[in-house]
């Protein structure tokens, strides 16, 4: 009888545990998914941004046919592009592209002394600290939640559960990816 | 410790400052009663009771009002506001707080109000007069960290609860000294205990306030460094924030613990070894030197070449 009570509580315990666990996995899940949609407005604000800059700087220097066609390429790319690893390239492209628009427009004064032109020019540089903002939550989140998927217990409950790890955006360095959480212990600092 | 420790340990202490609150006013309440007699526990303890539920819900907009922050727009303050914006999308925060500004050639900024969906961020429009986008960035970042680790409720709560205790216990005591007690032919050892009571009640307050905060800046400056990926950055506006000497107007000791530099330290001449004891703040060298060894540089390096301000 004692062994009957024994294994019920046993059975109960791994039961709350699990529960527990994919809550945990769950909740971190939800994390990475709003880290991600924060990086997928900024993305589509940049991509419709961009046909207006084109627009702006056209209306000046016509003949700079070149870079048109890579900043519209790139655009292309970003509204094409699958999942935060291909968004992270285009994103990538669509930076270098845009640094050249802007490195050409340079040679304009009047284009660069365009009200719409400063104001567009102001707003693409906001999309991309934003971006850049929310890529270091995003990656962050990311790796934590991969790495729960991966350690032992929780990689039994992810996969019962059909969790899946995510995709890193543009990740500039292994490291990135890899940021401890915080050390919240005071150990840097004496008091 | 993690974020999810460190948020519910400001849970906990926001709790037992509550507690104290109670506590403190138990304590007056029942000096004033062996001083005058009559209700004034009850009713002593019934108006803290009111206050306190008040200063739950009220804390940012009493603490607005002190320092004489008003909110602003984009329009107004692009800079600012945008800086606001991405630490909040770095700390992963679900909303942007309110911006608001405070008037005042001195450079300070704090974070205050209760929950992230309730905070504000306010800096003064000294700070913006000296800081560039980096620095800008890395100061708000430092505020934003304090709403991300949940310290603005307990630290709101702290300024309000501590400036109330302060000035009930100030005027208890004038009372007690220049007022006419109704009962003079109380028993004199009561009495005594009861002014050594009103004495203490404001030191043991401000003792609660300086418990909360020291320990607090450090870990907001750990969370600008690690949103902003920038320690040098604040490291610099921290620098900057040191040489300046102007003074904050709406400055007083029951708000100074907000502020993520203390406004009450630009006296000028000799400050005791004591005088560290009663900080709010850690010393801003001492800060600087944790996020060096943070970011694995040397702020003189960065700072060598250009003038002193001054």
């Amino acid at each position: 009888m004692i062994a009957v009570y024994v294994i019920v509580a046993v059975v109960v315990l791994a039961a709350i545990w699990a529960v527990l666990i994919f809550n945990h996995l769950v909740r971190l899940g939800n994390e990475a998914k709003r880290g991600w949609s924060n990086i997928d407005v900024q993305l589509k604000r940049r991509s419709d941004l961009i046909p207006n800059l084109v627009e702006a700087v056209k209306g000046y220097a016509a003949h700079e046919r070149e870079v048109f066609e890579e900043v519209t390429a790139a655009r292309t790319a970003m509204q094409q592009a699958t999942g935060p690893a291909q968004a992270g390239e285009a994103n990538k492209q669509a930076s270098a592209a845009l640094g050249r628009l802007f490195a050409v427009s340079e040679a304009y004064p009047q284009l660069r002394a365009s009200e719409n032109f400063q104001k567009l020019q102001d707003e693409l540089t906001d999309t991309e600290d934003k971006i850049a903002a929310a890529r270091r939550y995003y990656n962050q989140t990311v790796y934590q939640y991969n790495s729960r998927l991966q350690s032992f217990p929780d990689l039994i409950v992810a996969k019962l559960g059909g969790f899946h790890e995510r995709e890193f955006f543009a990740l500039e360095s292994l490291a990135e990816g890899q940021l401890p959480d915080v050390d919240f212990s005071g150990g840097t600092a004496s008091q | 410790m993690t974020l999810e420790e460190q948020i519910r340990s400001n849970r906990i202490r926001t709790g037992m400052l509550v507690l104290c609150f109670g506590l403190v006013f138990v304590a007056i309440g029942t000096a004033v009663q062996a001083l005058y007699g009559g209700y004034a526990l009850i009713i002593i303890a019934a108006i803290a009771f009111a206050y306190a539920i008040f200063a739950w819900f009220a804390n940012g907009k009493m603490i607005a009002s002190w320092t004489g922050a008003r909110p602003v727009t984009k329009e107004q303050y692009p800079d600012l506001v945008r800086a606001v914006e991405n630490a909040s999308i770095a700390a992963g925060l679900e909303q942007t707080p309110e911006v608001r500004v405070v008037d005042d050639p001195c450079p300070n900024a704090f974070a205050a109000g209760g929950s992230p969906k309730t905070a504000y961020v306010a800096a003064t429009t000294g700070l913006l007069a000296m800081m560039n986008k980096r620095e800008l960035e890395a100061v708000i970042a430092h505020e934003i960290g304090h709403v991300r680790n949940r310290d603005v409720r307990l630290m709101s709560l702290a300024a309000v609860l501590v400036g109330v205790i302060a000035l009930v216990a100030d005027l208890a005591l004038r009372f007690a000294f220049f007022g006419g007690g109704r009962r003079r032919n109380g028993n004199p050892i009561l009495m005594i205990i009861g002014l050594a009571m009103l004495i203490l009640a404001p030191i043991a307050a401000f003792g609660i306030q300086m418990s909360l905060s020291r320990r607090r800046e450090y870990l907001a400056d750990e969370a600008s460094a690690e949103t902003t990926g920038d320690p040098e950055g604040l490291a610099m506006a921290l620098w900057k924030l040191k040489q300046d000497t102007t003074e904050l107007r709406h400055a007083n000791r029951a708000t100074a613990h907000l502020y993520i530099e203390t406004p009450l330290n630009n006296v000028s001449g000799v400050r005791s070894a004591l005088s560290g004891l009663f900080d709010t703040h850690p010393s801003l060298d001492a800060r600087i030197e944790s996020l060096e060894k943070m970011g694995g540089f040397q702020l003189s390096a960065l700072t060598g070449s250009q003038p002193a301000l001054s």
